[in-house]
């Protein structure tokens, strides 16, 4: 169900990334809906920008009923949302997104996340998610940024068992190239049936798909589209889809079959 | 009595009349900023909105411009979505049963292509039974078929007349800003038989990247709405309650009870929130409670004791000297 709320912040940490945050706020009501690939709409009082921002459900803790997003400052809201402390009232709307990630069922399945830059946290939810519904899940992850000190996010995920592959434009950590330099060695296990779950910017998305489909393995993108609602009124997000109609990025979407998208 | 009772006995009558719809409350919906209904029925309660005026429909379904449709820009947001809309036949069978379980007017927004089009849709819907008012939108800055009716008096007067022959429901002309002078617009649209009148629509406009070179939006140009547009839509839905007697839904940039308490000063009978709703999705019932207060607040008994009430602007020749201007 989506709700208003004035959640309280609980705490506001700057991340090893230059400019990067994690905001926790407590959102009981939000935690219990939200899914992988969902997002909150917030809103901050900027004096020139009139519309929320969305930020994809980066944690959902049941226990504490605690959420929180990860961003990086570079607009109006972003650094009003920077500058709050805890106790302040987060103004926000969610969780939002009418299609979400789907964890792929068959038994074995490789679940192969590819995260560029900002696509990360809504990866790391889907992540945390399939493992708590199959300890035994088999998960890799393929985080790219331009350098070292921009792959953030993935914390913890090898305490669950997720295997890290981590790339960078400049070489400063990992396999020196794209997220794609790497996917052709996990695609190629033919042993076990694969899936791909991708978010990122739209060429890295478009460049993931693509490879999806020529390993012919089913691949899950979540659209990077500016959404002036999020409620699914305002047809502004408009996804091109090859069936020649445009979806709304918000609620049928984000997350769209790689092979429905029509890449620009 | 309890004081919690005379509280609730001396609540302020908010009811008014558009046409021959009597809204519980003078607050609708933007067309087009409220989907179908259905889209924000976890937030909004269809039950305690004076009428919902739905997205725009057309006789046949368009997929609209493609993307960029919306850029934001300082106070507001330009949109050139193209009518994007499954068409009236889809309306009326998956859109309109949603609508009808509530107890609330229902306005359908209705652009056309020419007086037969605009004709042909009002019709059906009118036979469908799916609707209980027409907004007639002859001034969607997104359609380029050449011709805006909303800019020529004649040409309103055309739609309005075409669409009055078949319907007796309520049916609303909207008119455009983008205009020199709006009032015999007005005038034109209240002869041709339109029982109300909804303004403003948007305001035609448009944004540059500069880094690109390039027209931000696909459509090159797009409609600014939100408060920036406040003032202009103010004046205008004052100087066309001057003009006409039929009554009027004012709206542009109404973003709180406060807005839309000024539009009703003006002269609107009604207002609609739009852009605000994407903002706060509750928008619509905190815009109605708090021109309950207001009305509570002034020791009003019934919203339309507001309605116009604003004084005449004082332009009695100065009798003081001119104060020397600064620089």
């Amino acid at each position: 169900m989506i709700r208003k709320f004035l959640a309280p912040v609980i705490a506001n940490m700057p991340l090893a990334a230059p400019g990067h945050r994690v905001l926790t706020f407590l959102a009981p009501a939000l935690v219990a809906d939200a899914r992988p690939g969902q997002f909150v709409a917030v809103a901050a009082d900027t004096g020139v920008q009139v519309l929320r921002r969305p930020f994809s459900v980066f944690t959902a803790d049941p226990a504490t009923g605690e959420a929180s997003i990860l961003f990086s400052v570079h607009g109006p809201t972003s650094q009003a949302l920077a500058a709050m402390r805890p106790g302040d009232a987060l103004d926000l709307v969610g969780p939002l997104g009418g299609r979400v990630f789907s964890p792929d069922s068959r038994p074995g399945v490789r679940h192969i996340f590819v995260g560029g830059g900002y696509g990360v946290p809504p990866l790391v939810f889907l992540a945390k998610t399939i493992h708590a519904a199959d300890p035994h899940a088999l998960m890799d992850f393929v985080d790219g940024a331009r350098s070292k000190e921009f792959l953030v996010g993935t914390d913890g995920l090898e305490e669950i068992g997720v295997t890290l592959w981590l790339c960078t434009d400049d070489g400063s950590c990992g396999h020196h190239g794209r997220v794609t330099g790497v996917l052709p060695d996990l695609l190629g296990d033919r042993s076990r049936p694969a899936h791909i779950y991708t978010c990122g910017p739209t060429p890295m998305m478009q460049a993931v798909a693509e490879m999806a489909a020529a390993f012919d393995v089913p691949c899950q993108v979540s659209m990077e589209v500016f959404m002036p609602c999020g409620l699914g009124v305002c047809m502004g997000c408009a996804v091109h889809r090859t069936d020649g109609t445009y979806a709304r990025g918000c609620v049928d979407g984000p997350v769209f079959d790689g092979r429905e998208v029509v890449w620009q | 009595m309890t004081a919690a009772a005379v509280t609730a006995a001396a609540a302020p009558d908010l009811s008014v009349q558009i046409g021959k719809l009597t809204l519980r409350n003078p607050v609708t919906t933007g067309s087009g900023t409220f989907g179908f209904g259905s889209e924000l029925a976890d937030l909004v309660d269809l039950n305690r909105l004076g009428a919902v005026c739905v997205k725009a429909t057309t006789s046949h379904a368009r997929i609209g411009n493609p993307p960029a449709r919306i850029v934001e820009t300082p106070g507001g947001m330009l949109n050139a979505i193209g009518l994007q809309n499954g068409g009236v036949e889809n309306y009326i069978r998956e859109k309109a049963p949603f609508l009808r379980r509530f107890d609330c007017p229902i306005i359908v927004n209705v652009p056309g292509e020419d007086p037969e089009d605009f004709a042909a849709v009002t019709r059906r819907l009118t036979e469908a039974g799916v609707a209980d008012a027409i907004e007639l939108n002859i001034s969607c800055p997104n359609v380029s078929h050449g011709l805006d009716y909303a800019t020529d008096p004649r040409l309103t007067a055309e739609v309005v007349s075409a669409c009055r022959k078949v319907t007796d429901l309520t049916l609303i002309a909207k008119l455009s800003p983008n205009v020199t002078d709006i009032r015999p617009i007005a005038k034109a649209a209240q002869d041709a038989g339109a029982d109300a009148i909804s303004l403003i629509n948007t305001l035609v406009g448009t944004s540059i990247d500069i880094k690109r070179r390039r027209f931000r939006l696909a459509n090159g140009t797009g409609g600014l709405s939100g408060p920036a547009i406040k003032p202009i839509a103010l004046n205008l839905v004052y100087r066309v309650a001057q003009t006409v007697t039929v009554p009027i839904i004012g709206m542009g940039g109404i973003m709180d009870a406060s807005d839309a308490v000024e539009f009703l000063l003006a002269g609107a009978t009604a207002v609609a929130v739009g852009t605000a709703t994407f903002v706060n999705p509750t928008a619509v019932h905190e815009v109605a409670d708090g021109i309950a207060a207001y009305l509570a607040q002034n020791g009003f008994t019934e919203v339309r004791q507001i309605i116009g009430a604003v004084q005449a602007a004082d332009i009695r020749p100065r009798t003081t000297p001119e104060p020397t201007q600064e620089i």
